[in-house]
């Protein structure tokens, strides 16, 4: 499909794709990884670790885990910066106009966006993967542990993973349209995925209805399906709900944030 | 002059922001020609390029173009435009902008040299649209109005900013892409420019003061410049 290849093309070259994703993969390794390591190797360990949950965390077998661990907060932070960014910069630079009037139709210019988008996720669920399992495989072999391969779990954990960068995707897209720009609609969106959910999950120790709504807030959800999948032991991760209920209502917010957003820009005298 | 309209308007009518700002515009585009559309700041131009692509929501009246209806999908890769702001990713370079275009618009990879080449910007094609100078931007834009050879071109004020050696280059290229057949829709708001095209839609206040040939114009308002004829036919429509 021409939109999809368009848009890919675009996304590729763009610099800001590439700083996101390295930006991710520096984290994730750092915070997975390298702390890991050094409180493991005579660091002073303040959090309570005992050894054996450091290693099996750094264990090759549970790099899903690893991997899905990281997207309710910080991943799922940078993944809605790149959506938001990637629809918001074509109405900073005025292209959707050209697009609009002579491309595709404007569904089609959609899905264009939303397809590419999800081209690039994917990739980066996958090279996040490699590049942590390399990680674990380095640290094991230098601490000369036994270790194994990721088993069938692995699966479960990045299919939980692609469901919630997938979220993010979404709630990204949203932004970008409803704000029309990419300054506002990243603003907005990192202030909702780092400050208030976390806000509301404190209000939410003291009032009862406010509890039970984060934990199904779009950041609520992630947090628990990857909980659902092992994925304990980092910011923004819960153990509320269920991880079919936590994947459903993913699904749902899926389905919300990208309808909303090609209606949005199907119907709107945007240009 | 050749027979059949391009772009036929009859009647009409747009508001902006609850203002009326386009009333009662007629006018007809040969096919094949440079019309230029001129007219001071704010008069309405590009409100009425955009009924012409087809994103202007209008109040009244109709917009025909290559024989269907202003903003028919099936015109949608028959018309390029330019918008008077450039429209492209300065976050790319050039080449980036333009395969990123060609493959949105389905126009062929080779599209991309022809129009670099057709609006002077050979040796820039690697570079960052961002750090293009003003000039180059335009034309960047105007390049990407061109990839896919369409029949209809909207060009709003292509020429601003532009030096007069690059000026003179890109009215070249207008004529020579109309004497190929394509309709070419240039507005300014500079009337120097007016001398250059086939034929005039002089502009005021959301209203059309003329639809003619410069020489007509000329010898209608008995002037000696397209200036002076534009300032006399103001003064003429003011008396009425
Ligand atoms: N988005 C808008 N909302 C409200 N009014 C607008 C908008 N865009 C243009 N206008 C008004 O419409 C009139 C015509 O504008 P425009 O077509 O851009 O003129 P020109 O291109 O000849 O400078 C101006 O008075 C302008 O202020
Ligand atoms: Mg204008």
């Amino acid at each position: 499909m021409g939109s999809v290849k368009a848009e890919l093309l675009r996304l590729w070259k763009w610099p800001a794709t590439w700083v996101l994703i390295g930006v991710w993969l520096v984290m994730t390794l750092t915070f997975g990884y390298v702390f890991n390591y050094l409180a493991l190797n005579g660091g002073t360990n303040t959090r309570d670790l005992s050894q054996q949950q450091l290693i099996s965390a750094m264990q090759p077998e549970n790099v899903g885990a690893a991997v899905v661990r990281g997207l309710p907060m910080f991943g799922g932070a940078i993944i809605l910066v790149l959506a938001a960014l990637a629809v918001g910069s074509g109405y900073g630079w005025g292209t959707w106009k050209t697009t609009l009037t002579a491309g595709p139709r404007r569904v089609s210019a959609m899905a264009g966006t939303l397809g590419a988008l999800g081209i690039i996720v994917v990739v980066l669920v996958a090279l996040t993967f490699v590049v942590d399992l390399g990680a674990a495989v380095v640290v094991a072999t230098v601490e000369g542990w036994d270790w194994s391969l990721p088993g069938f779990d692995a699966v479960e954990a990045l299919g939980a993973s692609l469901l919630i960068a997938a979220m993010w995707t979404g709630f990204g897209v949203f932004l970008g349209v409803v704000t029309k720009g990419p300054a506002l609609s990243v603003g907005l969106g990192l202030m909702w995925a780092i400050v208030t959910e976390n806000l509301l999950r404190g209000v939410g120790s003291l009032l009862g209805p406010v509890e039970s709504l984060t934990k199904v807030l779009p950041g609520g959800s992630a947090g628990n399906l990857a909980g659902a999948v092992g994925g304990s032991g980092a910011p923004g991760v819960l153990n509320d709900l269920s991880g079919t209920t936590a994947a459903l209502f993913l699904v749902g917010y899926v389905v919300v944030f990208v309808g909303a957003a090609t209606l949005l820009k199907v119907r709107r005298d945007l240009v | 002059m050749t027979s059949s309209a391009a772009v036929e308007v009859k009647g009409l009518r747009v508001h902006r922001g609850g203002r009326l700002v386009l009333r009662d515009v007629s006018c007809t585009i040969p096919q094949g020609s440079v019309t230029g559309l001129l007219g001071p700041s704010g008069c309405g131009k590009t409100t009425l390029m955009r009924a012409v692509v087809g994103v202007q929501i209008v109040s009244g009246g109709s917009v025909s173009v290559l024989g269907a209806p202003a903003g028919s999908p099936g015109l949608r890769n028959r018309i390029g435009y330019a918008t008077q702001n450039p429209s492209v990713y300065g976050d790319l370079t050039v080449a980036e902008n333009l395969r990123y275009f060609c493959a949105v618009l389905r126009a062929p990879r080779s599209d991309v040299a022809r129009v670099v080449d057709e609006v002077g910007l050979g040796g820039h094609e690697g570079q960052l649209v961002s750090s293009l100078s003003g000039g180059e931007l335009s034309r960047t834009s105007l390049a990407v109005a061109l990839l896919g050879t369409p029949e209809l071109l909207v060009l709003d004020e292509p020429t601003v900013g532009l030096d007069p050696l690059l000026r003179d280059e890109l009215w070249t290229l207008f004529r020579t892409l109309a004497s190929r057949g394509v309709t070419l829709l240039v507005s300014s708001h500079v009337m120097d420019e007016a001398a250059r095209c086939e034929r005039l839609l002089l502009m005021r206040d959301g209203a059309l003061l003329a639809d003619d040939t410069p020489s007509a114009l000329l010898a209608q308002t008995g002037t000696g410049d397209l200036e002076q004829a534009f300032l006399s036919l103001v003064r003429e429509s003011e008396a009425a």
